[in-house]
C-alpha cells in the first residue's frame, strides 16, 4: 500500500515535470477561441479549410476553437474588438483584393490587422464557357476582343472572381490596345447566379470553380446545362501537387491543359497572370505576440508531421503552409503584383 | 443496396428529428441554426449517417415552428409568420391543440408530397428550374408580395405597411455576393457600423411578433393563465379529421407550392408559405374567415413549409445549387466528406440518394408520431402563468437574438428597436403581417428587378420574357383582383351590420 502511494507521487510528480513546458505554453493561449471565416457559408472552401485547420490547431494545443461562418465584415469587426486572442480569424486573398478593388468594408488586412501563416491553396479558380461556345480556348476569347465582338464574362465584382477577369482584359490591352473595352463584366452573385447568366445567354463566359463546375464538364454536349474549361489561374507548379487522379473527371493532366503556361493570359508580355487562392491567418493587431507565436509554432509541427496535408488532400486543397513571417512577405508581394492588374486596368479603361 | 440502414442511422434521424422540433419550437432558434451547430459533428459520423442527423434537424426544425406560431402567436422559425395568421386566433378560443394537429398533419403531407416529387423527378425538375431567370424569380416575389393586400384589415394601410417593410429591409450595403455594387445605401450618418449588414430577419421577427406581444400584454395587465379546460387539452379537445374534409386540393397545392419554391435557388423558403397561404385564400370559398382562425390557412402554410424541405433538395442533388438557407448548410456536409455535388451526383452516389430519400421518409414519419404524442404538453404551454411564461419568452428571444449571427450584440438592440416598433405599430394602425412579409421578400424583390433590368434592359422584358413570366402576371393580376372583391365585401358587410 505505501509502496503504491509512493509509487503514484512519483509518478505524478514526473507528469507534472514532464508537462510543465506544455501548460507554461497553455498558460498563454485561452482556453477557447473562437475562429472567425470571411464566408457565411458552411458549404464552401474557406469553412471546409478552416475547419480542418481548426480541428488540427485544437488537439496540437489541447483548447476549444469553434469556427463561426458570420462572412468577411463581421469578421472584421469581431477582430478588430478583440485584442486578447480569443478571436482569430481565416480568410483568403478576397482579404486585400476587396480593398484594392474598393469594396466598402474591407480595410488593408496588411495595416489593420498582422497577417499570420498561410494554410492552404485552393487552386480551383477557373474560368468556363458553354459546350456549343465558338471559344474553344483564351485564345479565342482575346482574339474575339481583338476583332471588335463583345465577351460577356459573368464575375462577381470586387476579389477573388474579378481578379482573373482583370487579368483578362489587361491581356487584351497588351495584344491590341482598347480591345479590352470589348471584355465587359455580367455583374452578378453566387455560382449559381453565374451559372443561370450561361443559361439565359447573358454571358459568354463565367467565373467559376473546379469544384463547383466540374460534373458540369462531364454532360453530354447536348445538355442546355453542359460547360467546358477555358481557363485554370492556378499556378502549374500549384496545381502539379493535385492528386493525379484530379477531380471527377477531369483529371491534373486535363487541368494543366487549362493552366499556364498551355493556357496562356499574359501579365505583362513576357510572364503569364497566375492565381492561387490562398488561405491565411490573421490577427488583431494588438494581440499578444506570443499567442500569435504560439499558433505559428504550432502550424509548423502540424504540418511537420505531415497528417493534415492529407486531409487538405482529400478535400482537393494543395497544402501550402508558410510561417507568418514567410507568408507576410509572400502575399504582399501578391498583393503589389494584382494591385499593378488593377490600376492598369482602371487606369486604361 | 440499403447497407446503410442501421441501429446508429436510425437513431441519428430520431435524435436529429427530435431535436430540430426543439430548435423550431423556440422562438428564435431555427432549423438552419440546428443544422449549422451539428455540422461539425457529420465528419466523424461518415456521410449517410451525417446526413440523416442534419436532415432529421432539417424536417424536424421546420416543422417545430409551428408549434409558437400557434401558441404564441410568435413564428419559431420565419417560414412559420402564416401559420400564426389562423394558428394564434384558434388558440386564442380555446382551440391550440386542434390547431396543432391540424398543423402537424399538414406538415407531415407536405413532407410526403415533396420527398415523392424528389425522388421521382428530381433531375427533370431540376431542367425545368433553370428556365427561371431573375424575370421570373422577381415575378415570383411579386407574387408573394400581393399576399400583403389580402392579408390587411386596410387595405391603404397594409401596403403601405408592406412598402415600409420593403423600405427598411434595404437598409444596409448593397450586398457584392448577391450581385449588387457593395455601396451603403438609406444608412444614417453614424450609424453606418451597425447597419452595415442592415437589420437581420430573425432579430427582427421575433421583436416583431415577440416582444411586441410582451410589451402589448404588459400594457393591458398581466392576465390569469388558462387553465387546461379552457384551452381544451386532451379529454377536452375536440380533434376530428372531418376537419380535412374538402381540403384535400388545399393540401396538394400548397405541399406542391412549398416543393416548387424549394426548387428555385434564391427565392427563399418563407415565400413557400405565404404563397400557399395567398393562394388557399384565394381559392378558398370563405376567404373572409383566413386570418381569423381558418383551419384551411393553417393547412396551407404548413404543408406549404414542409413542402419546401424536398424541393430545397432537388437543385442541391442536380444542379449543386441549394434551394434555401439550410440547404446550403448540407453542402457543408458533403465538402467535409469531399464529395462532389452536381448534376451527376446522383448517378455517381446511388447509396447517398437512397439514404437522403430513406432519412427524409423517417424524419417525416418521426416528426409525425413526436409531434403528434407530445401535443397535449405542448398544448400545456398557454396554461403557465404568464408572469412566469413571459420572461422565459423574453429571455429565449434575447438569447435567439445574439446566437442567430453567431454572437452579434446589434441584433439584440434589433430586437429590441422592433419589438417596440411592433408595439407602436398598433396603435399608430400600421399592420405587422405585411410588414414582415415585405421585410423578408424585399431584397429578393430588389435584386432580381435590378437584375433584370441590367440584363435584359427594359421594363417590357417583365411581359415578354416567357410563357412562364405570362403565367405569373395572370396570378398576380388574379390575387390582386380578389383581395379588392373581398376588401370591397368585407366594408359593404361591415357597413351593412353597423347599419343593422
Amino acid at each position: 500500500m505505501k509502496l503504491t502511494r509512493r509509487t503514484l507521487l512519483a509518478a505524478a510528480s514526473a507528469a507534472s515535470l514532464l508537462a510543465l513546458p506544455l501548460v507554461a505554453e497553455a498558460q498563454n493561449l485561452p482556453r477557447n477561441m473562437r475562429m472567425v471565416i470571411g464566408s457565411k457559408s458552411t458549404g464552401g472552401d474557406t469553412y471546409q479549410n478552416s475547419a480542418i485547420v481548426a480541428d488540427a490547431l485544437s488537439e496540437k494545443l489541447g483548447i476549444n476553437i469553434k469556427v463561426d461562418a458570420v462572412g468577411a465584415t463581421e469578421a472584421f469587426k469581431a477582430l478588430a474588438r478583440d485584442s486578447r486572442g480569443t478571436t482569430i480569424m481565416i480568410f483568403h486573398d478576397q482579404s486585400y483584393l476587396a480593398n484594392l478593388y474598393g469594396v466598402t468594408g474591407y480595410d488593408d488586412p496588411f495595416e489593420n490587422y498582422t497577417v499570420g501563416p498561410t494554410v492552404a491553396i485552393n487552386p480551383g479558380n477557373a474560368y468556363l464557357v458553354p459546350a456549343d461556345s465558338p471559344y474553344q480556348s483564351m485564345e479565342d476569347i482575346l482574339a474575339a476582343a481583338e476583332a471588335g465582338t463583345r465577351v460577356r464574362v459573368a464575375i462577381q465584382p470586387g476579389g477573388v472572381s474579378e481578379i482573373g477577369f482583370s487579368a483578362l482584359k489587361n491581356a487584351a490591352k497588351l495584344r491590341a490596345p482598347g480591345s479590352e473595352e470589348n471584355i465587359v463584366p455580367v455583374n452578378t452573385g453566387s455560382q449559381s447566379d453565374k451559372n443561370q447568366a450561361m443559361w439565359d445567354d447573358l454571358a459568354d463566359v463565367i467565373n467559376g470553380s473546379i469544384q463547383a463546375n466540374e460534373q458540369f464538364t462531364q454532360l453530354p454536349a447536348d445538355d442546355a446545362k453542359a460547360m467546358r474549361f477555358v481557363w485554370i489561374t492556378a499556378r502549374p507548379e500549384t496545381l502539379e501537387q493535385a492528386p493525379e487522379a484530379g477531380m471527377g473527371g477531369t483529371s491534373r493532366a486535363d487541368m494543366l491543359a487549362h493552366a499556364s503556361p498551355q493556357t496562356s493570359v499574359t501579365l505583362d508580355g513576357e510572364k503569364d497572370f497566375t492565381f492561387d487562392k490562398e488561405f491565411f491567418l490573421l490577427f488583431n493587431k494588438e494581440m499578444d505576440p506570443e499567442i500569435a507565436a504560439a499558433i505559428d509554432t504550432a502550424l509548423g509541427e502540424i504540418f511537420a508531421e505531415g497528417q493534415i496535408q492529407e486531409r487538405q488532400k482529400a478535400a482537393f486543397f494543395i497544402p501550402n503552409y508558410l510561417s507568418a513571417e514567410e507568408a507576410r512577405a509572400h502575399l504582399q508581394e501578391k498583393r503589389d503584383a494584382y494591385e499593378k492588374v488593377i490600376s492598369e486596368i482602371s487606369g486604361g479603361s | 443496396m440499403f447497407e446503410f440502414i442501421t441501429p446508429l442511422f436510425l437513431s441519428l434521424i430520431l435524435g436529429g428529428t427530435m431535436v430540430g422540433i426543439i430548435f423550431g419550437a423556440i422562438p428564435g432558434m431555427t432549423a438552419t441554426m440546428a443544422v449549422a451547430v451539428s455540422l461539425p459533428l457529420t465528419y466523424s459520423l461518415g456521410l449517410e449517417n451525417g446526413l440523416a442527423l442534419l436532415l432529421g434537424l432539417y424536417v424536424g426544425g421546420i416543422s417545430g415552428g409551428l408549434v409558437p406560431a400557434v401558441l404564441l402567436g410568435i413564428p419559431g422559425t420565419p417560414s412559420s409568420i402564416t401559420t400564426t395568421f389562423d394558428g394564434y386566433p384558434m388558440a386564442q378560443r380555446g382551440e391550440g391543440e386542434t390547431a396543432l394537429r391540424i398543423g402537424i398533419i399538414a406538415s407531415f403531407a407536405g413532407g410526403i408530397i415533396s420527398l415523392v416529387v424528389l425522388w421521382l423527378f428530381a433531375p427533370t425538375l431540376a431542367d425545368f428550374a433553370i428556365k427561371f431567370s431573375y424575370v421570373e424569380k422577381f415575378l415570383i416575389i411579386l407574387f408573394a408580395l400581393t399576399v400583403m393586400a389580402a392579408l390587411s384589415k386596410d387595405m391603404l394601410m397594409g401596403i403601405f405597411s408592406g412598402v415600409l417593410g420593403i423600405f427598411i429591409s434595404l437598409i444596409g450595403t448593397y450586398d457584392v455576393s448577391s450581385g449588387g455594387n457593395g455601396e451603403l445605401r438609406l444608412v444614417p450618418p453614424g450609424t453606418e457600423y451597425w447597419l452595415e449588414s442592415g437589420f437581420s430577419l430573425l432579430p427582427v421577427l421575433i421583436g416583431l411578433f415577440g416582444l411586441a406581444a410582451i410589451l402589448e400584454q404588459a400594457e393591458l395587465g398581466v392576465p390569469k393563465g388558462h387553465s387546461a379546460k379552457d384551452i381544451k387539452v386532451g379529454a377536452h379537445a375536440s380533434f376530428s379529421f372531418s376537419v380535412f374534409r374538402g381540403q384535400v386540393v388545399n393540401l396538394l397545392r400548397s405541399g406542391g407550392i412549398g416543393t416548387f419554391v424549394g426548387i428555385l435557388p434564391g427565392v427563399g423558403g418563407s415565400a413557400a408559405s405565404i404563397i400557399a397561404y395567398t393562394n388557399a385564400k384565394t381559392f378558398s370559398r370563405r376567404p373572409e374567415r383566413f386570418g381569423k382562425g381558418e383551419p384551411a390557412g393553417i393547412i396551407a402554410s404548413e404543408a406549404g413549409n414542409n413542402g419546401l424541405t424536398g424541393g430545397a433538395l432537388v437543385p442541391l442533388l442536380s444542379l449543386g445549387i441549394p434551394g434555401d438557407s439550410t440547404t446550403a448548410l448540407l453542402i457543408g456536409a458533403f465538402t467535409l466528406q469531399g464529395v462532389q455535388v452536381g448534376p451527376l451526383f446522383i448517378g455517381n452516389n446511388p447509396d447517398t440518394w437512397n439514404a437522403m430519400i430513406i432519412a427524409m421518409l423517417v424524419a417525416n414519419v418521426a416528426m409525425l408520431v413526436m409531434m403528434y404524442v407530445a401535443i397535449r404538453w405542448f398544448a400545456l404551454v398557454v396554461t403557465i402563468p404568464k408572469h412566469i411564461l413571459f420572461p422565459v419568452i423574453l429571455m429565449m428571444c434575447v438569447i435567439g437574438a445574439y446566437t442567430i449571427n453567431y454572437g452579434i450584440m446589434f441584433d439584440v438592440w434589433t430586437l429590441a428597436i422592433f419589438g417596440i416598433f411592433g408595439w407602436l405599430a398598433g396603435k399608430l394602425r400600421l399592420e405587422i403581417a405585411p410588414f414582415i412579409i415585405g421585410f423578408i421578400l424585399g431584397p429578393s424583390a430588389e435584386i432580381y428587378f435590378v437584375k433584370s433590368l441590367e440584363s435584359f434592359g427594359d421594363l417590357t422584358i417583365f411581359f415578354t420574357k416567357s410563357w412562364i413570366a405570362m403565367l405569373l402576371w395572370v396570378l398576380i393580376i388574379g390575387s390582386v383582383v380578389v383581395s379588392v372583391l373581398l376588401a370591397r365585401k368585407a366594408r359593404r358587410d361591415g357597413q351593412g351590420g353597423e347599419e343593422a
